[in-house]
């Protein structure tokens, strides 16, 4: 009987012929391991100093100061003199330190970098959406509590999941993009809708989409109560990976008869862009049902769009124009390599003379370390989550839109549909 | 006998998210401001808000019993720790979010996934558990269901009592650099 693509990479990373779904197994991984400053603390590493212990291989640790940014709160600064501090008694290389000026969201920088290969398993500190590199064809986890088990003994265990597939087919119209395709898709699914599953993203809509938009739709597993995201390499993934590493790698793909706990399919030919209201996660719904609520900030971020592509579509829209006085625009590329690349075309040219705010590389907006919101503020966010006080004040309101929505709405100063601008 | 749990069961409907009905983020928040927190201050908030006596009326070695989706939400442990404060002895449910199962292993307080237990076992009967086995037996109606056993590097951390624990004693008895 075929196998998915989950159960022969974890099979591959135990070391065993084949697995069986919930049955627990030990996971080795030959790929770096990212932590970052505002968390490595919590997960474990500060004990690793207090026993005197050492790291398996400081080789394989990566220092990524992505959540912080230029911030002034979040105690970032001491955090950051903390973590030089370790990152010295464990000899993490300097070469593997991605300190401000460098730096970028974790999972962003981790699959620019080609860190996860396709046919491994690939850890993260903390942060479920490192599921984003499940498009590289990689099983992506974070730690959690468990980061500092795994940087001394360099194995961790896992529950052996099952997993669900998803085909998408059909062309979104324009207006439309990666991101309407997930939350729509997402949404149907529901929050209770793939509990402790591996989404599995198939079809040719997926086939057809850049290695960006992939990513994206892999970096929002978990409001399914999915465990991650995981995408079968093909030529486009291969070409990106050899472009971007010279490590070894072995793909894996699932077989034609793997079993899955269900296949659902969806035709997105006739989408709409969706906006998702505050304050559940889970109610998914198309623009036309929220035109008209004011807004007076905007966000176009996070690890599900701050890529290049994200980027140009908000330029489409902003060139030209500025946004409505009393609105606070920020659009905060994702890594420094993305920055760079929106120098080079223009864009930061164009955001900036809209009047938007372009803070350097991070998480910021997203979790309230940047531009945060006060009382009474109604944010239009390509940010992952909407939850009260998530990006600052608990009394503020955040709706979740895909990038020309938000830009869109911070030029009229309400929610509208991105369409009449194009 | 290590593995062996036994305990009345407190049971729990609908989705249960982290943030919320098990341990509210805000209050973790407030917490947090003061200091690093304990696991018997965060259990005094245990599903308060479903059952605003739960930490009172919960006796030690109790289980949890839950549906489907137990743990809902983000990586966040202060639940999971919530939950071992108030002296729970273990979670069973129909099936739980992945980031709560991996962290309430890890931080010592068993979660078991057991197809059919929200139908067999009522509000307040008495339940054995036997980990490495993978059995539930419940005492009260004299039902019996399996799950998946936990292995020995699975019992290694429950009986330490957490990953950490168990990681120190390895510290301590043996070479810097354990991998």
């Amino acid at each position: 009987m075929g196998k998915t693509i989950t159960e022969k990479i974890l099979a591959r990373a135990a070391g065993r012929t084949e697995l069986t779904p919930g049955t627990f197994v030990e996971v080795t991984t030959p790929c770096p391991t990212v932590i970052a400053p505002h968390s490595a603390m919590d997960k474990g590493a500060g004990l690793i100093l207090e026993w005197g212990a050492r790291v398996f291989d400081p080789r394989r640790i990566k220092i990524v100061d992505g959540h912080y940014g230029a911030t002034a709160s979040h105690n970032a600064a001491e955090n950051r003199r903390i973590m030089r501090e370790w990152a010295v008694v464990m000899e993490v290389p300097e070469e593997n330190i991605y300190e401000l000026g460098r730096q970028g969201i974790e999972n962003m920088v981790a699959v620019e970098q080609c860190w996860p290969l396709p046919g491994t398993c690939y850890f993260q500190g903390v942060n479920g959406h490192i599921s984003t590199a499940g498009a590289l064809g990689a099983f992506a986890s974070a730690l959690s509590y468990g980061t500092a088990g795994y940087l001394l003994r360099g194995r961790t265990w896992v529950k052996v999941p099952r997993s669900l597939k998803i085909v998408v087919t059909g062309t979104p119209p324009a207006g439309t993009c990666q991101r309407d395709v997930s939350e729509y898709i997402l949404g149907q699914l529901g929050p209770s809708g793939a509990v402790g599953m591996v989404l599995e993203w198939t079809g040719p809509y997926i086939d057809r989409l850049s290695m960006d938009g992939r990513f994206a739709i892999c970096s929002q597993a978990l409001f399914t109560g999915a465990w991650t995201a995981i995408m079968n390499p093909d030529r486009t993934t291969i070409a990106y990976a050899q472009a971007r590493t010279t490590e070894a790698f072995e793909p894996l793909v699932s077989d034609p008869d793997a079993e899955y706990a269900a296949v659902r399919e969806f035709d997105v030919s006739r989408l709409e862009p969706q906006v998702v209201p505050p304050p559940k996660r889970h109610i998914v719904k198309p623009v036309r049902e929220v035109e008209g609520v004011p807004i007076n900030r905007g966000f176009i971020g996070s690890d599900a769009n701050a890529w290049i592509d994200d980027l140009r579509l908000a330029a489409k829209i902003l060139k030209g124009r500025k946004i409505k006085r009393g609105v606070i625009l920020n659009i905060t590329p994702g890594t420094v390599t993305i920055l760079k690349h929106a120098l080079d075309e223009g864009l930061i040219r164009t955001f900036v003379e809209a009047e938007c705010v372009v803070p350097t590389p991070n998480e910021g907006m997203e979790w309230g370390a940047n531009t945060p919101l006060a009382t009474g503020d109604v944010c239009i966010a390509t940010a992952q989550t909407n939850y009260p006080g998530r990006m600052g004040s608990n009394d503020a309101s955040i709706y979740l839109a895909n990038p020309l929505t938000v830009v869109a709405s911070c030029i009229e100063g309400a929610i509208v549909d991105p369409r009449k601008y194009l | 006998m290590p593995g062996y749990l036994r305990g009345n069961a407190w049971v729990f409907e609908g989705i249960l998210d982290v943030d919320w009905e098990i341990c509210p983020y805000s209050l973790v928040r407030d917490l947090q401001r003061k200091g690093p927190i304990t696991y018997e201050e965060l259990g005094r908030y245990c599903m308060i808000k479903v059952d605003p006596e739960f930490p009172n009326k919960v006796r030690k070695g109790d289980f949890i019993v839950a549906g489907h989706n137990m743990g809902y939400g983000h990586d966040h442990d202060h639940a999971c720790m919530a939950i071992k404060g108030a002296g729970v002895g273990a979670v069973l449910c129909e099936s739980a979010a992945p980031y709560f199962l991996r962290n309430s292993i890890d931080h010592g307080l068993p979660v078991l996934e057991i197809p059919g237990v929200a139908g067999a076992v009522r509000q307040g009967d008495e339940v054995e558990i036997n980990l490495e086995r993978g059995l539930l037996h419940n005492r009260t109606t004299g039902a019996t269901l399996t799950c998946i056993p936990f292995p020995k590097f699975i019992m290694e951390i429950i009986e330490a009592g957490g990953l950490y624990p168990m990681l120190r004693n390895l510290v301590a008895a043996g070479p810097r650099r354990l991998g």
